[in-house]
């Protein structure tokens, strides 16, 4: 059980941002209707996460990629099963996805030097982002540009956040899209 | 050195020049962290509108609540720029030096400037950052003793997103603007940041000297 109520009765507050949850990810999310106990922060962070969630500067198969491996080295269970399922609906093989484990990607056949070099990078927000040297950053200039380097930067954190206010929260999200994504 | 660069406002998209203009008039001055996201603006939009939602009083928690788990937060992830900053905007609140010091480790616990919900929520704040899974039952009982289920979601998210950000400014190697030069740490001054990498950002920031 959450640490908050769950609202399933959307309030006139939170029914403009619960159609947009609705029409984004095919239902509303127990994480939003947790939220909703907050009007002002379930719309902030609503928004921000169908932002997160979906095409961008990156491609959004690797972009799942990306947050199971920062889930998984900040140490988050919040939604990491839903985040799975996503990542293969998305087109990613199960190789792929499993790799991304410890440090499987290092060897692993399945990545481009590029995405290496970006779990390379996760692996070090989650140890010490204060000590992110030119031997992570150089690589990642190599094969992204400025633009899919702060989408990365902001989607390696902000599932940083997202993990933690789940986990905390204690809220269970076993799928977030019931709607085809691709 | 920042590790992409800052977009001034004269370079700005118009969705860039908004969210500027919403931090100038907030903040009196386009911070570094602002410019930085102008290099993806749609991202820029939808992340600032969290921390406009929380530097403010209310909607249902006093803003020098939310200043004490910025504070600690941010400390205990070794984070000089936001650290600074928000010692400077707590102060201006209210919170005066020895509360500040007192919020390193487990000082608060015993100390008399910090209210039992204060308390409450800092040892919240201490195990989200840690590890929310050894979150123990009288944390839980505390907080719930003094807060409302909505400002609970309110404490969560200022941590979750004072986490966020600060660990996307350090990683971006987003720099202390000027203003800052010659500002007396106080939290690293009660305890060393622990990160070596961080021990050498304070380090070349008390060498600058204070601007104009």
């Amino acid at each position: 059980m959450p640490a908050t109520a769950v609202i399933e009765k959307p309030t006139d507050e939170v029914a403009e941002i619960f159609q947009k949850a609705e029409d984004h990810f095919g239902h509303v999310p127990n994480f939003v209707k947790v939220l909703a106990n907050n009007p002002t922060f379930c719309k902030s962070l609503t928004e921000f996460m169908i932002q997160a969630l979906g095409e961008g500067r990156i491609d959004w198969a690797f972009k799942e990629l990306v947050i199971l491996k920062t889930l998984r080295a900040t140490g988050a269970y919040y939604s990491y099963g839903a985040h799975e399922k996503l990542a293969a609906d998305l087109g990613n093989s199960p190789e792929r996805i499993g790799d991304t484990n410890n440090s499987l990607w290092v060897a692993s056949p399945h990545f481009t030097a590029g995405e290496k070099a970006v779990f390379a990078y996760v692996e070090q927000i989650a140890e010490d982002p204060n000590d992110v040297g030119d031997e992570i950053w150089n690589p990642l200039l190599k094969h992204w540009d400025n633009g899919q380097l702060l989408e990365l930067s902001a989607v390696i954190t902000t599932f940083l956040n997202i993990g933690r206010m789940g986990d905390t929260l204690g809220v269970s999200d076993p799928i977030l899209f019931s709607k085809a994504v691709r | 050195m920042a590790r992409l660069p800052y977009i001034e406002p004269a370079d700005a998209d118009p969705v860039t020049k908004k969210v500027y203009d919403d931090a100038e008039a907030r903040f009196e001055m386009v911070l570094n962290i602002f410019k930085i996201t102008g290099n993806a603006p749609e991202i820029a939009e939808k992340m600032w509108d969290i921390y406009f939602d929380i530097l403010q009083e209310g909607p249902t928690l006093p803003w020098i609540e939310k200043e004490l788990l910025i504070l600690k937060s941010t400390k205990m992830g070794d984070c000089l720029y936001c650290v600074t900053q928000h010692e400077v905007v707590s102060s201006r609140l209210g919170v005066h030096q020895e509360k500040q010091e007192h919020i390193v480790g487990v000082e608060y616990r015993k100390s008399p400037h910090y209210t039992p919900g204060e308390i409450a929520i800092l040892d919240l704040c201490a195990h989200v950052v840690l590890r929310p899974e050894t979150i123990p039952a009288v944390v839980w009982a505390e907080v719930k003793k003094h807060y409302t289920d909505a400002q609970i979601i309110e404490i969560v998210a200022t941590i979750g997103a004072y986490l966020q950000v600060s660990k996307f400014g350090d990683a971006l190697g987003v720099q202390l603007e000027e203003v800052w030069h010659g500002h007396e740490p106080v939290l690293f001054a009660v305890e060393a940041p622990t990160s070596k990498a961080s021990q050498h950002h304070l380090k070349e920031f008390m060498a600058k000297q204070p601007v104009g």
